[in-house]
């Protein structure tokens, strides 16, 4: 409409967001990719490093190990809270008495801050406070495993308490996806003598790849994301072993005051979380491809 | 058809289930199978927030000794932890961050979003509108850990740091990209004869944006505003990098230190914890739906 057109009206319009967006979401992407490249201490700018950061992360054992344990957070998120969510949507799908209720009870560590929940997982998997290892002590088991705080377990705990956080919230979409599906093939299958099974295997998975789609690039951009469940179970440690990659960027840019090193750290998480989800939306869209 | 017998069929008579084969009788035992199963692991999924809870009316002596056993109730815990923490100035700072980000940032996205939509240049080119929206989009894809220090580094520069702008500007900066994604969702949809009518009536830019199209964007607005207020309670990352002062502690920066605050006394800890966690809970049985609503909405948009 031709009365809204000037550009003045457009710009101010647009400005507030447009300035404190480029300000605080732009320009700190671009701050940090240069000083990626020098040996900013803080103070100076530190003289111009070129590559040696980046070369410093192939000689960075903790730097590979938060990598390992991010991977290892993702399997768990891929193989695990995937197929549970999804069997679960499917059990709080059917005509269970109160199963909106309970799809709305399990939704609830979704909207817990995440501090909050690393705090409450404290008190489970402690090896010394812990419920688990008191109910392994009662039932008379003599082996009370380190869940968090040991050199091993560390990041598969952390694994199994985001699977935790998220599974309400996986469910709900598959659930939604669900839904959507048309009733009447169901039906229709179900008067052809088809087994719950063979619906399954044969019409709801199939029918639902759109929505595998959806949850597997939230799952995988989600894990990438994890920080305060580590900071507040292990702190990354010990000896940062139970690090992911962003809270060892975390470390090295606060704790350690590693300014340039920290910057280069930050743009490897952008970069490989970035190539992650990639390859998931690409997964997806072969898929649809082949079908 | 076949709906109707499934549905019919455990409330038949003794007779009729014998009329009719094994089957049904195995598919009611079946769903009672299922119904328990179902029950079993949204207990299991709930249990650790119950623990919390129950522990937090445990005396110390038997949270370490005897957890089990769920004796010894007291309320002191809770005495010390209102005693410890400053409760009420993490809830009025997170209170605040929460107010005015929120507001600010959907004010400026919803101006923003309005002249990408809806605002038409008269040579009818939308080249300028179309390069700022993906240019605003791109933000879906930064991750906030990458801001953290630049933003740290800008706080210093102009001298926000120790104020609630701190905060605030970058949590309206980190909102913007997702509102912007929504609302020009919804705006593009929106008729364009409502517009019309309202500029024969002479009706001009800023009355034509916040009194006619705003009120018509009111759940998409609602939606926006749940799924914002609950970042900002639950954001530490910048909160943990921005604040040093004991007096700006938010909700989710005064958890990570409760561990530091009772460094033996768990069962403070826990009421501590059951103390924040509990009107969390509260408010999302409230508008649990809108909370689901909002954010499967965005997952699938």
């Amino acid at each position: 409409m031709n009365w809204l057109t000037t550009r003045r009206h457009f710009t101010l319009m647009v400005a507030p967001a447009l300035i404190i967006y480029s300000l605080y979401m732009i320009y700190p992407i671009l701050y940090s990719l240069y000083y990626s490249f020098t040996n900013f201490d803080g103070v100076s700018a530190g003289g111009f490093a070129g590559l040696d950061n980046y070369r410093q992360m192939g000689q960075d054992d903790a730097f590979w190990t938060s990598m390992r344990n991010t991977g290892i957070i993702l399997g768990i998120a891929l193989f695990l809270l995937i197929p549970l969510g999804f069997l679960l949507a499917i059990l709080l799908s059917g005509r269970v008495k109160g199963s909106g209720a309970m799809r709305a009870l399990v939704f609830a560590p979704a909207i817990i801050a995440p501090i909050l929940v690393g705090l409450i997982w404290i008190f489970i998997l402690d090896p010394k406070i812990g419920l688990v290892n008191a109910f392994l002590l009662a039932i008379g088991v003599p082996a009370h495993p380190q869940w968090i705080g040991g050199p091993t377990l560390s990041p598969y705990s952390i694994g199994f308490v985001y699977l935790w956080q998220q599974i309400g919230f996986v469910l709900t979409i598959f659930y939604a996806g669900l839904r959507m599906l048309p009733r009447d093939v169901m039906e229709a299958s179900s008067l052809d003598g088809a087994s719950r099974w063979q619906q399954l295997r044969h019409i709801q998975i199939p029918m639902m790849r759109e929505t595998f789609g959806i949850v597997t690039a939230l799952v995988v951009t989600g894990v990438f994301k994890v920080f305060e469940l580590v900071y507040a179970l292990t702190g990354g440690g010990p000896v940062h072993l139970s690090e992911v990659m962003v809270s060892y960027m975390y470390h090295i840019t606060f704790t350690t005051q590693q300014y340039g090193y920290g910057m280069a750290l930050a743009v490897v998480v952008f970069v490989v979380g970035a190539l992650a989800s990639a390859a998931t939306f690409l997964g997806n869209r072969r898929k649809g491809e082949v079908r | 058809m076949s709906i109707d017998t499934e549905v019919k069929v455990p409330l038949a008579s003794p007779a009729a289930a014998g009329g009719t084969p094994s089957r049904p009788r195995r598919r009611s035992r079946g769903r009672i199978v299922v119904s328990a199963v179902a029950y079993l692991i949204t207990f299991v999924i709930l249990f650790p927030l119950l623990w919390i809870v129950l522990l937090s009316f445990q005396t110390n002596d038997n949270i370490l000794n005897d957890p089990f056993s769920l004796s010894s109730l007291t309320l002191a815990n809770y005495q010390q932890a209102l005693e410890t923490l400053n409760l009420l100035v993490m809830y009025k700072n997170t209170l605040i961050l929460a107010v005015v980000s929120v507001t600010v940032g959907l004010v400026i996205s919803y101006m923003a979003a309005f002249a990408l939509t809806r605002m038409v240049f008269r040579s009818g080119r939308r080249r300028t509108q179309n390069t700022l929206r993906f240019y605003f989009l791109a933000g879906l894809a930064i991750p906030v850990y990458i801001l953290l220090f630049p933003v740290y580094r800008l706080d210093i520069a102009f001298g926000l740091f120790g104020t609630y702008f701190a905060l605030i500007l970058p949590y309206i900066a980190v909102t913007i990209p997702f509102n912007i994604l929504l609302l020009t969702g919804f705006l593009r949809d929106f008729p364009e004869e409502i517009e019309q009518a309202a500029v024969m009536d002479g009706v001009g830019l800023w009355r034509m944006a916040w009194k006619v199209v705003f009120p018509l964007m009111r759940p998409v607005i609602a939606t926006l505003a749940i799924l914002n207020v609950i970042y900002v309670w639950n954001e530490f990352p910048f909160a943990v990098t921005l604040i040093n002062d004991p007096n700006m502690t938010t909700v989710s920066l005064g958890v990570s230190q409760f561990q530091g605050v009772y460094s033996v006394n768990y069962g403070a800890m826990m009421a501590s914890a059951t103390l924040v966690l509990l009107p969390q809970l509260a408010i999302y049985a409230a508008f649990q739906k809108q909370v689901i609503a909002g954010m499967t909405a965005g997952a699938v948009r």
